[in-house]
């Protein structure tokens, strides 16, 4: 199972503000366990998106500034006001609050159908990318970045 | 805006997760638990939140108790003493 909740960005400001997607398919593996006859996505796969969607804001910021890849190091609040069930596809919003060489801090959200199932406040680390393995990137931020170079998002 | 005492220990004891009885002025940093590397990550980010203040890692890295906290804030402003 790959651990990827981002599958596209559909809007980036970087460092301020960043708009995403995730589709569950409900082919995913962990619906078999969570829950039986009642499949809902884990609030903790909720937050991981956030997390992913916040920290793909912050490392397009991140880049430029050589800061590192943002790390989730605290969810300080999260709340969880509706089921999150198969075939919903959410739509995920980030906000940074604020944004300094050791931390940062975002708001997030993500809404299925226009209602906002989930909120979170997070904070952020920042590891060196010396620390990751040779030639890794982030997929989904590059393959947005480039469609923005040559004009297609 | 100024905060009093209170107020602030109040906050250290929300940044710290910590009882709000177990915060004192004269409380060390060896004495609260949380105030580890995630704390201070924590203290930087509230601080900056809550009262616009942005601290060198040298200057988080020198405050070792409370006092230290209130101290700083008294200096920019933000704890008035009643």
């Amino acid at each position: 199972m790959r651990f990827l909740f981002v599958d596209r960005i559909l809007e980036l400001e970087p460092g301020k503000s960043i708009k995403a997607e995730y589709h569950i398919s409900g082919d995913q593996d962990f619906f078999r366990d969570h829950f039986p006859g009642f499949p809902v996505v884990p609030g903790v796969l909720l937050t991981e998106m956030m997390a992913q969607a916040a920290g793909k804001c912050l490392d397009a910021e991140g880049k430029d500034k050589g800061k590192g890849k943002a790390m989730l190091a605290q969810i300080r609040s999260a709340s969880f006001r509706e089921w999150v069930r198969p075939g919903a596809t959410a739509l995920i919003t980030a906000e940074i609050r604020t944004s300094q060489a050791q931390y940062a801090t975002a708001v997030c959200s993500i809404k299925v159908n226009g209602a906002k199932v989930c909120t979170a406040d997070l904070l952020f680390s920042f590891l060196p990318l010396g620390e990751f393995a040779p030639g890794y990137r982030d997929e989904v931020l590059e393959s947005f970045l480039a469609s923005r170079q040559s004009g297609g998002g | 805006m100024a905060k009093d005492a209170n107020e602030i220990l109040a906050w250290v004891a929300d940044i710290f997760e910590s009882p709000v009885e177990k915060i004192r002025s004269e409380t060390k940093r060896e004495d609260i638990e949380a105030w580890d590397s995630l704390g201070i990550m924590t203290l930087m980010a509230r601080l900056d939140e809550d009262f616009q203040v942005l601290l060198t890692d040298e200057e988080i890295q020198q405050m070792n108790s409370v006092a230290d906290i209130l101290d700083l804030l008294r200096k920019h402003g933000k704890l008035v003493d009643g």
